[in-house]
C-alpha cells in the first residue's frame, strides 16, 4: 500500500539527515542560506515532537495550515508515524524522504518537510505556489483576426492551453531539464504519428546535451541548438501564440516549452515559415495568398531599396528617366554628403528611433512618434541634411521589415541592409549582386534541424509550396508538408475532396 | 584509386535537378557575345548554326551518358585510370584538371571585363576577381549540396531577363534574316565550331555523374537541359541577327547587352547596367562548378583534401589575373580556352566514350575465350 513511500530512500553520494529535530534544523540550516524564509514550525504530544520545515516565500500558507497542520492537530487519536500521518493529509503530491540533500531540495522549490523525531524518514508534501501573470492577449506578434490567447510564463499553464487545443491522445510529452544550475523544466511536445522521429531525437539530444549553467528562455534555448550560430537568420521560430503552435504540431513540426518563458520553440522551420503568419491561415485563401505576397515583397523591398538608391545616385545614374532625375537632382541639392553616408545616416535615425521606443515606456513612447516624423524628418530636410525621396525610400524599407511576422527575422532583415548599403556604395550595382548572390549561397549553407533552409523552394517540393510559399484553397492541401517528413502524411481524403461533376 | 565513387546517401540529388545544372553551366559569359562571333562566320544564318550546335551537343550529352552508363557511378577521374592505368589516367586528369581551371579563370576574367566596359572603367580587376573567386569558394565549401542548389536558384532566379529579350523583337526587321540557308557548309560549321565557346560546360556532367539519384532517368533530363539552352542561344541569335543591321552586328562586341539598351521601364531606364550587374547570378554556378570540379581531382588523384585543392586552384586563377592587362591578351586566352575546349568538351567525350566500349568489348571477348566452352 505504501509503495510510494520507499521511493528514494538511499541513493548514493548523499546521507540520511539527523534523527533529531535540533540536529536537522542545524542541517538545513547549513544547507540553505535563506535568512528568515526559512521556518519551522513544531509541535508536540505525549512527548512526541514533530516539525514542519518550509519556505515562506514558497508555499501556500492557506494550503499548509488548512491541509497539513490542521489534520494533524485535529485527528488527536492517530499516532504519528509516517504512514498514519500520510493517510490523514488530504493532499496529491506526497513522497517519502530521509536523505538531507533530497529534504533541502524539496524545501527548495516549495515542499514543506514533516518531520517526527525518531522516525527514520519524513513525508514532503507540495503546497508551493508560483507566481503568475493572467493569461493575456498576444503582444509581440498582434492580430487582428484569430485566438487572442497568448502563452504565459507557467509550463504547466501553456501545456494545458495546447492541450485543450489538441485532444489527440497521441499528443506526447516528454520532460527535459535545461541548466546546469537553474534547472529549469522544459518540455519537447509533438504528435507521435505525425512528427519524424528524427527530428524528435535530433531536437532531444540537442537539448539534452546542453552543458550550461543558465538558459534564459527559449529564444536563448534556440539560439544554443541551432546548427550555426554565426549567421543573423534565426533557424528555430518562437511565438507567443497557441494557435500557431498547434497549427505547427498538426502540420509535424516539434515543440519545446520551458518554464518560466512564455515563448514556444519549434522546427523544423525553413526561411519562409518566418514569413507566414495564423491570420494567412484565418483568411479566406485568397486574400491569404495577397498578403503573404505582400509580405514577401515587403522584406524584398526593405533589403533592396536603400542600397538601391545609393547604387544609382552614386554611380548609375543614367538609370533614371530624366524627368525623374531632375527631381531627385533638385531635392539633392542641398545635401553635402554622398549618398552612402546620407543613406546610412538616415538609417541610423530610424534604427534608433525604433530602438528609443521599444525602450521607453508606452506612454512616453508615442511622443517618439511625433519627435521621429515631424520633427527629424521635416527638420534633417530643411537642415540640408537627407533629400526627401530618401525620407521616403527610407519611410518605406522600415515599413517593410516590420511587416515581417517573426520579430526575429525582421531584425535580422534590417540589420542585413546595412553591409548592403555599404557595398551599393564601393560598387554600385555590382555590389548589391555581390550581396545578393553571397545570401543566396548562404542561406543555401543554412539547415535547420538537418532540414534545407530554403526547404520548399530548394530542394523544390511542389506541394508543400502550397503551405508557406503561396497559401491555396484547403481542398489541395489534403498531404502534410513533405519538409517536415511526417509519417501520416494524409490530413484528409483527397478523393472525397473532390467536385461532382456536373448534374451529378 | 577507386573507379566508382560511392557518395553518401543524403549527398545525392534528384535527376530532375540535372536539367537546372546543365542549363546553368551551359549559359554564361558566352552568351552575350555569341551572336556576333557566329555572324563573323555564318553571317544571317548565324541561328541556324547555333541550334546545329546545339544538336551536336545533345549527341555528345547522349554519348557521356552511353559511357557513364557502362560503370556503377563513376566519374572522369575514376574512368580515366580504370581505361589508361594508373599513370597515363592520371596524366590526362590533371591535363583535364587544368583546363577546368582556365575555364574558371575565363568565365571570372571574361565577365570583369564586361564590368569594366559597361559600368565601371576603373575598377581595377584584382579586386572583383577576388570578390568573384571568394564567392565561387564559399559556395564550393558547401558541397555538391549547396551548388545543386546555387544553379537552381541561378536559373530560376534569372528566367525573367528571357523575358526582356523580347522588347527588342519589337524594333526588329524581319528582312534582316533572309535568304534562309544560303551560307555555304563551311562556314556553317565553323559557326558550329565558334559556338563551342558559350555552349560549353555540359562537360561537367561527367563528374556530377556519381552524385545523381536516380541515374536511369539523368539522359532525359540532361536532354531537356540542353534543349532549353539551345532554345534560349538560338532565340537570342535571332533576335540579335533581327535587330541589327548587317554591318553594325559585327561591330558591337556584346550584342545582347547593346540591344538591352533600349529596354525601357516608366521609371527604369538603360537597363543594360541592371542585366550586367544580373549577369553574376548567370555566371555564378559556372564559376563554382568549373571550381568544384578541377578541385575534385585533388582528393580523387592525389588524395588531398579538396578544401587544398579549392585554395590552390582559386589562388592561381587570382595571381593569374594580374598577368592579364590588356583586352588583346584577354582574347588571346579566351580564344585559347575555346579551341581547347572544342576538344576536350566536344571531341575528347566522344573518342573516350568508344575507347570504353572497345576496352569492354575485349575484355569480353578475352573473357569468352579463357572460359573452356
Amino acid at each position: 500500500m505504501f509503495k510510494w513511500l520507499d521511493g528514494k530512500k538511499s541513493t548514493e553520494g548523499s546521507k540520511p539527515h539527523s534523527l533529531s529535530i535540533d540536529g536537522l534544523t542545524e542541517q538545513i540550516k547549513s544547507q540553505l542560506h535563506v535568512g528568515d524564509d526559512l521556518n519551522f514550525r513544531n509541535l508536540k504530544r505525549d512527548e512526541q515532537k514533530l516539525v514542519f520545515c518550509y519556505m515562506k516565500s514558497l508555499i501556500d500558507k492557506t494550503a499548509l495550515d488548512e491541509f497539513i497542520i490542521a489534520p494533524i492537530q485535529e485527528n488527536t487519536h492517530t499516532e504519528w508515524t509516517c504512514e498514519a500521518i500520510a493517510k490523514i493529509l488530504p493532499i496529491a503530491d506526497l513522497s517519502a524522504q530521509n536523505q538531507l540533500d533530497g529534504v533541502v531540495e524539496g524545501i527548495n522549490v516549495g515542499k514543506v518537510y514533516i518531520y517526527v523525531e525518531g522516525q527514520p524518514y519524513g513525508i514532503l508534501g507540495n503546497v508551493s505556489k508560483t507566481v503568475e501573470r493572467g493569461v493575456e492577449k498576444a503582444e509581440t506578434e498582434s492580430l487582428v483576426y484569430g485566438p487572442k490567447i497568448a502563452f504565459t510564463e507557467s509550463l504547466s499553464g501553456n501545456v494545458n492551453i495546447l492541450r485543450q487545443n489538441i485532444k489527440d491522445l497521441n499528443l506526447c510529452m516528454e520532460d527535459l531539464t535545461v541548466g546546469t544550475r537553474t534547472k529549469a523544466k522544459a518540455k519537447l511536445i509533438y504528435i507521435k504519428d505525425i512528427a519524424a522521429e528524427e527530428n524528435i531525437n535530433s531536437l532531444r539530444e540537442k537539448i539534452s546535451q546542453l552543458e550550461i549553467d543558465h538558459v534564459a528562455g527559449t529564444t536563448v534555448l534556440g539560439q544554443l541548438i541551432e546548427s550555426n550560430s554565426w549567421t543573423v537568420f534565426p533557424q528555430l521560430v518562437t511565438t507567443e501564440l497557441p494557435d500557431r503552435v498547434s497549427i505547427a504540431l498538426m502540420r509535424g513540426k516539434v515543440v519545446v516549452l520551458m518554464d518560466r518563458s512564455p515563448d514556444a520553440l519549434y522546427g523544423p522551420t525553413p526561411f519562409f515559415t518566418f514569413f507566414e503568419s495564423t491570420e494567412d491561415v484565418y483568411m479566406r485563401w485568397n486574400m491569404g495568398l495577397a498578403l503573404r505576397f505582400l509580405r514577401l515583397q515587403a522584406a524584398f523591398l526593405s533589403v533592396l531599396l536603400t542600397p538601391a538608391y545609393v547604387a544609382v545616385l552614386t554611380y548609375h545614374y543614367e538609370v533614371i528617366p530624366s524627368p525623374l532625375l531632375v527631381s531627385l537632382g533638385q531635392s539633392r541639392a542641398n545635401v553635402p554628403f554622398p549618398p552612402v553616408f546620407e543613406a546610412l545616416l538616415l538609417e541610423f535615425f530610424i534604427e534608433l528611433l525604433r530602438e528609443a521606443g521599444a525602450r521607453l515606456p508606452t506612454k512616453v513612447g508615442q511622443t517618439m512618434g511625433i519627435v521621429g516624423g515631424i520633427v527629424i524628418g521635416q527638420a534633417a530636410v530643411d537642415a540640408g541634411f537627407t533629400s526627401n525621396i530618401l525620407i521616403i525610400i527610407i519611410a518605406l524599407s522600415a515599413l517593410g521589415s516590420f511587416t515581417t511576422p517573426s520579430y526575429l527575422m525582421g531584425t535580422a532583415i534590417r540589420m542585413v541592409r546595412f553591409p548592403i548599403i555599404l557595398l551599393a556604395g564601393f560598387w554600385g550595382g555590382i555590389g548589391i549582386m555581390i550581396a545578393f548572390c553571397f545570401f543566396i549561397i548562404h542561406l543555401l549553407k543554412l539547415d535547420t534541424l538537418g532540414g534545407s533552409y530554403l526547404s520548399p523552394v530548394y530542394p523544390l517540393r511542389w506541394k508543400d509550396l502550397g503551405y508557406s510559399f503561396f497559401r491555396v484553397p484547403t481542398q489541395y492541401l489534403s498531404k502534410r508538408p513533405l519538409t517536415n517528413q511526417p509519417i501520416d502524411v494524409q490530413r484528409f481524403s483527397a478523393q472525397k475532396a473532390k467536385k461532382k461533376d456536373v448534374d451529378e | 584509386m577507386n573507379v566508382n565513387l560511392h557518395p553518401k546517401e543524403s549527398l545525392l540529388f534528384n535527376a530532375f535537378l540535372l536539367m537546372f545544372i546543365i542549363h546553368s553551366v551551359q549559359s554564361g559569359v558566352g552568351i552575350v557575345g555569341l551572336p556576333r562571333i557566329i555572324f563573323l562566320d555564318a553571317k544571317h544564318d548565324a541561328w541556324i548554326a547555333v541550334f546545329l550546335a546545339g544538336v551536336l551537343t545533345s549527341v555528345i550529352l547522349w554519348s557521356m551518358i552511353m559511357m557513364l552508363k557502362q560503370y556503377d557511378s563513376a566519374d572522369l577521374y575514376g574512368i580515366h585510370v580504370d581505361v589508361f592505368g594508373k599513370w597515363l589516367g592520371n596524366f590526362l586528369s590533371i591535363v583535364y584538371m587544368v583546363y577546368l581551371t582556365a575555364c574558371f579563370f575565363v568565365i571570372i576574367l571574361n565577365y570583369v571585363e564586361i564590368v569594366q566596359v559597361w559600368i565601371f572603367p576603373n575598377l581595377p580587376t584584382w579586386q572583383l576577381v577576388l570578390v568573384l573567386i571568394l564567392l565561387a569558394v564559399y559556395a564550393v565549401y558547401g558541397g555538391i549540396r549547396v551548388m545543386v542548389g546555387v544553379s537552381f536558384l541561378s536559373v530560376t532566379g534569372t528566367l525573367w531577363l528571357l523575358l526582356v529579350i523580347f522588347v527588342p523583337l519589337r524594333y526588329t526587321d524581319f528582312t534582316h534574316i533572309f535568304p534562309i540557308m544560303n551560307v555555304d557548309i563551311y562556314h556553317m560549321i565553323k559557326g558550329i565550331k565558334s559556338t563551342t565557346l558559350s555552349i560549353m560546360g555540359f562537360e561537367i556532367l561527367m563528374f556530377v555523374y556519381p552524385f545523381v539519384k536516380e541515374k536511369r532517368r539523368a539522359l532525359l533530363y540532361v536532354q531537356i537541359g540542353n534543349l532549353f539552352t539551345t532554345l534560349t542561344f538560338t532565340l537570342v541569335t535571332f533576335i540579335s541577327v533581327l535587330f541589327f543591321a548587317e554591318d553594325s552586328l559585327s561591330k558591337v562586341i556584346w550584342p545582347v547587352i547593346s540591344m538591352l539598351k533600349i529596354v525601357r521601364l516608366p521609371n527604369l531606364e538603360r537597363f543594360e547596367f541592371i542585366a550586367v550587374s544580373f549577369w553574376m547570378l548567370v555566371i555564378l554556378p559556372n564559376m563554382c562548378f568549373y571550381l568544384w570540379a578541377a578541385s575534385k581531382g585533388f582528393s580523387r588523384i592525389i588524395k588531398r583534401t579538396q578544401k587544398m585543392g579549392i585554395w590552390i586552384i582559386a589562388s592561381l586563377a587570382f595571381v593569374a589575373s594580374f598577368f592579364i592587362k590588356a583586352r588583346y591578351q584577354m582574347n588571346l586566352v579566351t580564344d585559347m580556352i575555346a579551341k581547347v575546349g572544342f576538344y576536350a568538351a566536344f571531341c575528347y567525350p566522344v573518342i573516350l566514350t568508344i575507347i570504353v566500349y572497345l576496352k569492354k568489348w575485349l575484355s569480353r571477348r578475352k573473357q569468352s575465350h579463357a572460359e573452356p566452352s
